[in-house]
């Protein structure tokens, strides 16, 4: 069997797995799956930006949050009690203030927009995305690379936070936006304990997985390879590094502003938490944990660590000791498997397709690439 | 006035962490994402200290040097050792160490699980009691200066001078700035390049102890306290340019007076917005640092 088969059997079991799930699950663990499933399309943003391109940005929360509060916005004010003006704002505006969205908070016309549902669920992806085509144009013309990347984009991600939580009156503060209406599109709504959201995060997820597949083995996934391998280099073959390594930056923002819209979706709420350090960083390791460069090792590595995460809360002996087994395995994955689930899974593969040949297999650190 | 001297202790404390971090990232290239828990731990040591050993807190000042020492001893020993070269894997692997040591504070070191709890320990807020004559206020040039930030900043003042007389004029530093300019030079010339990486490590997270001790007496100690320092002391490094003494301590005091006077001015949340905003912008157009010498 070779490894291309392999592969493609490995998808296609995942992707009927992911499907038939709902068909066993009560309605606590479908809600649950679901939002697991929302965590791979983060590391699947993330395996795009730093499995391909070598960018490793530790703000990728800041777009997951700004997705979810998108969407989360025009929830809010889909609920009847917060028409004209969101409750939130009522409990924080100046007594005589005008009660009406245009102006009863400062910046409360940002809200405007987003009456309209569809609007929310565009900007969901469009701002993350033109947030990130700026901070990214900036970074990448100016030619940072490596580390300050991601100190750079890890300062974005808790200056958002921070002004997230400081303009109460604006956002909701520190509690975020909850008690939010059902998402209904054309009569039809999403249950987030029924199989309707876990369906729309399933097949999204699917989808995202198969366009940047699509998109990462064609030759953009090789350009962006070559400069993951030898910045300099491709930029001598005549490669314009800083935009390929903007597009990829924004796509990847964009994958996570989606993954934030379904998030708020299956959870019913947005909390500047969804920004936190801490998030941004566990998203990497999701991806760290299942194969940085392999969108399917990714999103396994998400699921795993997030579904075991829970089982172990879930126990009061476990619930404890939860957060140092989790850095014990960031220590190991680092240090002993640097590619991940994937890596083992194509070593595996490789040893036994050549299993008469066993002297020619000679793997260098990096080449478990794409699954 | 007053602003002015909360900004020299807010650049004190800045100052202590970002030092032991640029000697940690100016020598190994390695960044240290557990540092914040150095000063994390310097400060629980205080706690414990001094509740349960009578200590006052100028004792605690070596007694949490030693302590995060031979912490960051063990860290360099168990893991950095293995990472030397992969940047981005240290960042990881250090962000796991330091989720490691905050749960172990927060279950007492495991004794929690058995029922056995330490006091002071725990995810609660500790306070550390400080002594009388750090309490009072002086008063200078017709402003009420707080003893306790006149004695951070003076303690910051020492220790930058004795980490400049450790590097520039002992055996240790030469052979440090030399493994920082280039490694395979300087093993190949007889210098135990992994001793030096050794020692600066648990140098760098004494100095971060020593830190710990110094905020515990004006702030409340807890767990997660350590991850703000870490994040705002690499921009220290950073903005001053990796491996200038010099740099680091400029760049401190800026970046700390601009928090103290924005958040005067606005609030607490801005002034680290705009902290943020300055260290962006000086990453961008002059990513060497501000103060990098164009002598390399």
């Amino acid at each position: 069997m070779t490894y291309r088969t392999a592969s493609i059997i490995a998808y296609v079991v995942f992707f009927a797995v992911v499907l038939a799930l709902p068909l066993v699950l009560n309605s606590f663990w479908t809600n649950r799956v679901a939002i697991y499933l929302v965590y791979s399309i983060c590391a699947i943003g993330i395996s795009m930006s730093w499995g391909y391109a070598g960018i490793l940005s530790l703000g990728q929360g800041l777009f997951f949050g700004m997705g979810a509060y998108m969407l989360a916005m025009s929830l809010t004010l889909a609920v009847p009690e917060n028409n004209p003006v969101p409750q939130l704002m009522l409990l924080n505006m100046e007594p005589n203030a005008v009660r009406d969205l245009c102006c009863v908070t400062t910046g409360s016309f940002l809200w405007i927009p987003f009456r309209s549902i569809a609007v929310g669920m565009i900007a969901g992806i469009v701002v993350p995305c033109i947030l990130a085509a700026g901070i990214g144009y900036v970074m990448f013309k100016r030619r940072t690379t490596g580390v300050y990347v991601s100190i750079i984009t890890l300062a974005f991600a808790l200056i958002g936070q921070m002004l997230i939580v400081n303009n109460q009156p604006l956002t909701g503060g520190f509690n975020g936006l909850a008690d939010l209406a059902l998402l209904e599109i054309a009569g039809f709504e999403f249950d987030p304990y029924g199989p309707s959201a876990y369906y729309a995060v399933a097949f999204t997820l699917i989808a995202v997985i198969l366009l940047a597949r699509y998109m990462l083995t064609g030759r953009i996934g090789q350009v962006l390879k070559a400069i993951r391998e030898d910045e300099a280099r491709a930029r001598y073959l005549g490669y314009d590094v800083e935009n390929y390594k903007l597009f990829i930056f924004c796509v990847s923002a964009g994958v996570a502003g989606l993954a934030g819209m379904l998030f708020t979706l299956t959870s019913e709420f947005a909390t500047p938490s969804l920004m936190a350090t801490s998030l941004s960083i566990s998203m990497v390791i999701w991806a760290a944990t299942g194969g940085r460069a392999s969108l399917l090792g990714a999103c396994i590595g998400a699921l795993i660590v997030n579904f075991v995460g829970s089982l172990a809360s879930e126990s009061a002996t476990f619930q404890p000791v939860w957060p140092i087994i989790l850095g014990l395995l960031f220590v190991f994955v680092v240090l002993f498997m640097p590619n991940g689930i994937a890596g083992i899974f194509k070593a595996f593969i490789e040893r036994s397709g050549n299993a008469g040949k066993a002297e020619g297999f000679a793997e260098t650190k990096l080449s478990a690439r794409e699954v | 006035m007053e602003t002015f001297v909360i900004g020299l202790s807010i650049a004190s404390i800045l100052f202590m962490v970002a030092l032991g971090l640029a000697i940690i990232y100016g020598t190994m290239s390695v960044i240290n994402l557990a540092h914040g828990e150095m000063v994390m731990i310097g400060a629980y040591t205080t706690v414990l200290a001094t509740k349960h050993l009578g200590f006052n807190i100028y004792l605690c000042l070596p007694l949490a040097f030693v302590v995060t020492a031979t912490f960051g001893l063990i860290i360099e020993r168990t893991v950095v050792r293995r990472l030397y070269g992969r940047l981005l894997d240290t960042l990881l692997a250090t962000w796991g160490i330091a989720l490691i040591l905050q749960q172990l504070i927060r279950i007492h070191f495991g004794l929690g699980l058995f029922g056995i709890e330490i006091e002071g320990l725990g995810s609660d807020l500790q306070n550390v009691p400080v002594p009388a004559e750090l309490q009072q206020a002086i008063r200078l040039f017709g402003a009420n200066i707080p003893v306790y930030r006149a004695f951070v900043f003076a303690a910051a003042l020492a220790l930058g001078a004795v980490t400049w007389l450790l590097m520039f004029r002992t055996r240790f530093g030469s052979q440090l700035r030399a493994v920082s300019v280039a490694r395979n030079t300087a093993a190949a010339c007889g210098i135990n390049d992994k001793r030096v990486n050794m020692l600066a490590f648990a140098y760098g997270s004494g100095l971060a102890g020593i830190a710990g001790v110094l905020v515990s007496g004006f702030k409340t100690v807890s767990p997660d306290m350590g991850t703000p320092y870490v994040v705002d002391a690499f921009l220290v490094v950073v903005a001053g340019g990796v491996g200038h003494l010099l740099g680091t301590f400029a760049s401190a005091g800026i970046l700390g007076e601009v928090q103290s006077f924005v958040a005067t001015w606005a609030n607490d949340v801005y002034g680290r917005t705009v902290l943020f905003a300055v260290v962006i912008f000086i990453l961008l157009f002059k990513p060497q640092g501000l103060f990098v010498t164009k002598s390399r």
